[in-house]
């Protein structure tokens, strides 16, 4: 670290290396009178944005307080992990899910099966909050999965709101398409489908190859 | 006999005193550095973390005390003592308040400079009894700074002293009276920055941690070390860090002078030596460390001849003034 | 060829006794699980021996065996750490044997995530790197700190747009996933206003820093010749004075549109590594800036959205496509056979390349300089052992 070009070049460098010095300690002093960032969490709620991807549920129609899952099994074929599994009850009106078994504790959080959920039935929930001291309880049963549905505020995405989203945009049929975000953004249960054709057909389509 | 009674009580005092001032120091550094990094440190213990450092205290003697299968038995157990005991020792000649200390000797600097560079003994005890090539590297790393730090230390501390013309640490103080030694022209402030600058790379504070450097020796000497070896190894440092800042309290910014009556002198010392101390906190957060054969290159090319050619030149000056005797 | 590019540097034996000593799997500075063995002789390593292997997870096997609807969310857990760009690559590669297009909207939104994302990754990068330079506790940490703030300021913005903080399943084929929320321009913005002012503070930092500057010049010099013939990309070539970059070389995703430079730095010392990336990141906030004021309406996604698994089926072909990742050229190797599911995936992890360099700069060496060369190597192992 010593000059060559003797007492000139050593008292310039000197001075560089004061002034470089004095220029790091400037920073971390006027760091140390801004507000420290510390979230005091989960004393001071966490603001979670309107499409977090948290714990997953399954949910109610709004109007008949039905349960909105048909039992399709789309999200049990598109889990990448293989986490979701569902048993089919068929009856004369409807089709149910028997049961309904999601392993929380390998999940991915990908959003896939709330991606292709034709009904709008399982959903993420604005929430990340299950930590268990027993893995156990992060086997959410069907019972379960409704309960959290209530127990938390779902997030904005919901099957029908994100394929909307990513369709290329179609002739407008009277209905408002979901382009960025729509205004209706606030969260809901989702509309069931049921009157729609496209519920049994849905599953139809699973098997149909694409364009 | 008395004499004795005396002086042992005292020393039991400032071993108090110097035990309670560690623990809430590395406090106090937390609470500093977490500010300079724009979060808080600790919090919850206590009000405002106040607990955080009895509870670390509590902790630490709870911790089991692993030693490693292989280590080599006296030199491994006893390090953190033989460490420790010349950073405590150092207490003993710092005078507090004028008649407030262990021991005032007429050789105070001399006593304290050659005492704080005794922990290097249990340095390397610590580094070889842990049978670890992380601790051996570190310990190595460690014997080689520290030596060569210790003579522009040594150099820097002795311009006040031979501004003074005693090594008696009271002298040294009531010199100051009409003018602190850092506020001496040119040769004040330069001896200021040199003996941080050693103060810096003899306590193995960064950026001259190489010893330690968490990423690449995971905490060095110290590796195998748990439990209530390992406070005794974390006292040792601090109080000799500390000690340190009150040396350059004494020496450079006026001791225990300061406006008010006599007995708050004590605590402008403590005030001083604080201030010293954060500086050195404040240079520790904010430079990344430098290489082992630098710090060497550094010391040896450019302190080691600046601090001699500093101690001369003070003692032309004080030659040609022809004053500077107090006794 | 450069001969002394061909060989292994091993430094003759000098008397002195060797120690091998085990920067092993774990290890604060690692950056995640490599195993090195280095033989030191006093301070100095003489030669280096590199384990990989700690993170593999089976992913070329994972894309055999998961269909194109559902692999992107996987694709970005090769390199985690900017996973927009890793699943870039994937879909990037079945779009190109698919022969799909992908919309000009959806594109943009590509460039606007993966410059997001280079952003966020590099403040990544600084803040280990110092953090492995200065220690735990020093200034190293402070460095840390502060890139960990601005880069959750990035995470917050992607958590907006995506819902999730770190793996994104953005990217699907033919597609974004995700369009903008409201708002989310302005945030935008804001927010790369913000960092930009930031950077300065971490350039007053580091920059004159004699400190710095003596770990980092002339540490870790990677010839340009070298550079060539071992295969580095990103940043690692272009400190080394070759001016390559995918995005100028091979304009994908409409690159071609915006208008950057591509920094080059001809030390290839760790320092001309530092500068190249802390003028990428003032490069991508430009990109940035111009993709948000040119974004076209329009889809997200040339296909409906995602009904089924087996929804995306490419014809028999294969194809190879590759992005500029934050850390070099990922690419992906796709054959697929008409079916759902590709026949084969291969990865090319940029980090795996990069990590070939280290036999050839460590050696001659200090112990302390190895973790500033690895550092400013900046490897993700997700990447290297997929």
């Amino acid at each position: 670290m010593s000059s060559p070009n003797g007492h000139r070049g050593l008292v310039s460098e000197a001075l560089q290396l004061v002034g470089a010095v004095g220029r790091a300690m400037a920073v971390t002093l006027r760091n140390f009178f801004r507000r420290p960032v510390t979230v005091m969490y989960p004393d001071t709620p966490r603001p979670y944005p309107d499409r977090f991807r948290g714990l997953l549920a399954l949910t109610y129609d709004k109007e008949t307080g039905e349960e909105n899952c048909i039992g399709c099994r789309l999200c049990e074929y598109i889990c990448p992990p293989q986490v979701i599994k569902v048993e089919m009850l068929k009856t004369e009106k409807r089709n149910y899910a028997k049961t309904f078994t999601l392993e929380l504790y390998s999940c991915e959080f990908c959003e896939l099966c709330v991606q292709v959920c034709p009904t709008d039935a399982i959903v993420m929930m604005k929430s990340f909050d299950l930590a268990t001291a027993d893995r156990r309880e992060m086997l959410l049963d069907k019972d379960r999965l409704h309960a959290l549905g209530l127990q938390w505020e779902p997030s904005w995405a919901t099957g029908n709101r994100l394929r909307d989203m990513q369709a290329p945009p179609k002739p407008p049929r009277g209905e408002a398409k979901a382009d960025a975000g729509t205004a209706a953004a606030k969260a809901d249960a989702g509309t069931p489908a049921k009157a729609d054709a496209a519920a049994p057909t849905a599953k139809a389509a699973a098997s149909e190859s694409a364009e | 006999m008395p004499d004795l009674f005396y002086a042992a009580v005292a020393g039991f005092a400032v071993l108090n005193v110097v035990i309670v001032m560690v623990t809430y120091v590395t406090l106090l550094e937390r609470k500093f550095a977490a500010r300079m990094q724009s979060r808080i440190g600790p919090y919850y213990v206590g009000p405002h973390g106040l607990l955080q450092p009895i509870a670390d205290a509590i902790k630490l003697m709870l911790k089991e005390d692993v030693i490693p299968h292989a280590a080599d038995g006296w030199a491994y157990n006893l390090a953190p003592v033989v460490f420790l005991v010349p950073c405590v020792l150092i207490f003993a000649t710092i005078p507090f308040a004028p008649g407030l200390g262990v021991a005032d000797l007429n050789i105070g600097v001399l006593f304290f400079l050659a005492v704080s560079s005794l922990e290097i003994v249990g340095l390397f005890m610590g580094g070889w009894g842990s049978n670890n090539k992380y601790a051996l590297l570190s310990a190595m790393r460690a014997v080689n700074q520290i030596i060569s730090y210790d003579l522009p230390f040594v150099f820097a501390a002795l311009v006040p002293v031979v501004l003074t013309g005693s090594l008696q640490m009271s002298a040294i103080v009531s010199a100051q009276a009409g003018l602190w030694y850092v506020a001496y022209p040119v040769v004040g402030q330069l001896a200021f920055l040199a003996f941080l600058v050693s103060a810096l790379a003899a306590e193995n504070r960064v950026p001259f941690d190489i010893l330690e450097a968490e990423s690449e020796l995971v905490a060095g000497f110290r590796v195998e070390y748990s439990g209530m070896k390992f406070a005794l190894i974390q006292f040792g440092e601090y109080a000799h860090v500390i000690g340190t800042s009150f040396l350059g309290a004494l020496l450079f910014l006026g001791g225990w002078l300061g406006p008010g009556p006599a007995w708050l002198g004590a605590l402008w010392f403590l005030l001083k030596a604080m201030v010293i101390f954060l500086v050195l906190t404040w240079v520790r957060w904010s430079f990344v460390r430098i290489r082992v054969d630098q710090i060497l290159a550094i010391s040896w090319k450019l302190l080691l001849p600046f601090t001699l050619v500093l101690l001369l030149a003070t003692a032309f000056v004080m030659a040609w003034r022809g004053t500077g005797v107090v006794s | 060829m450069d001969s002394e590019a061909r060989k292994v540097i091993e430094l003759g034996y000098g008397g002195n006794e060797r120690l091998t000593m085990n920067m092993g799997p774990q290890h604060p500075s690692a950056h995640g699980v490599f195993r090195a063995i280095l033989t030191l002789e006093g301070e100095t390593v003489v030669a280096v021996d590199a384990v990989i292997g700690y993170l593999h997870r089976c992913h070329e096997k994972l894309g055999e065996t998961l269909t194109y609807v559902q692999y992107p969310s996987i694709a970005s857990k090769t390199d985690y750490v900017a996973a927009m760009t890793a699943e870039l690559a994937y879909v990037s590669a079945v779009e190109k044997v698919g022969k799909i297009e992908v919309p000009r909207r959806a594109q943009y939104l590509r460039v606007i995530a993966a410059e997001l994302q280079r952003i966020a990754s590099h403040c990544l990068w600084l803040g280990t790197w110092c953090l492995d330079m200065g220690g735990a506790l020093g200034g190293g940490a402070t460095v840390f700190l502060y890139c960990i703030r601005e880069r959750e300021l990035i995470l917050d913005l992607f958590e907006a747009l995506t819902g999730a903080r770190l793996l994104y399943g953005f990217h699907q084929v033919g597609g974004v996933r995700y369009d903008m929320p409201p708002g989310w321009d302005a945030k935008v913005r804001e927010t790369i206003a913000f960092i930009d002012q930031r950077i300065d503070e971490y350039e007053a930092m580091l920059e004159n820093n004699a400190f710095f500057l003596v770990r980092t010049q002339g540490v870790g010099v990677i010839s340009r010749a070298l550079a060539q013939d071992v295969g580095v990309c990103g940043p690692l070539i272009r400190g080394s004075g070759v001016e390559y970059d995918v995005r100028r070389a091979e304009p994908y995703s409409s690159y071609a549109e915006f208008d950057f430079k591509i920094p080059v730095e001809a030390a290839g010392d760790c320092y001309a590594r530092y500068r190249v990336r802390m003028a990428e990141f003032r490069e991508s906030i430009k990109i940035v800036r111009q993709a948000l004021d040119g974004l076209p309406e329009g889809a997200i996604s040339s296909r409906p959205g995602v009904k089924s698994v087996g929804q995306v089926r490419v014809a028999k072909g294969e194809g190879y496509a590759r992005v500029e990742g934050a850390r070099g050229e990922i690419g992906a190797y796709v054959v697929a056979d008409g079916g759902p599911k590709p026949y084969r995936l291969k990865w090319r992890g940029a980090s795996f390349s990069n990590l070939a360099v280290l036999p050839h700069i460590i050696p001659g060496h200090k112990v302390a300089d190895v973790v500033a060369i690895m550092g400013s190597v900046d490897p993700v192992f997700g990447e290297v052992d997929r």
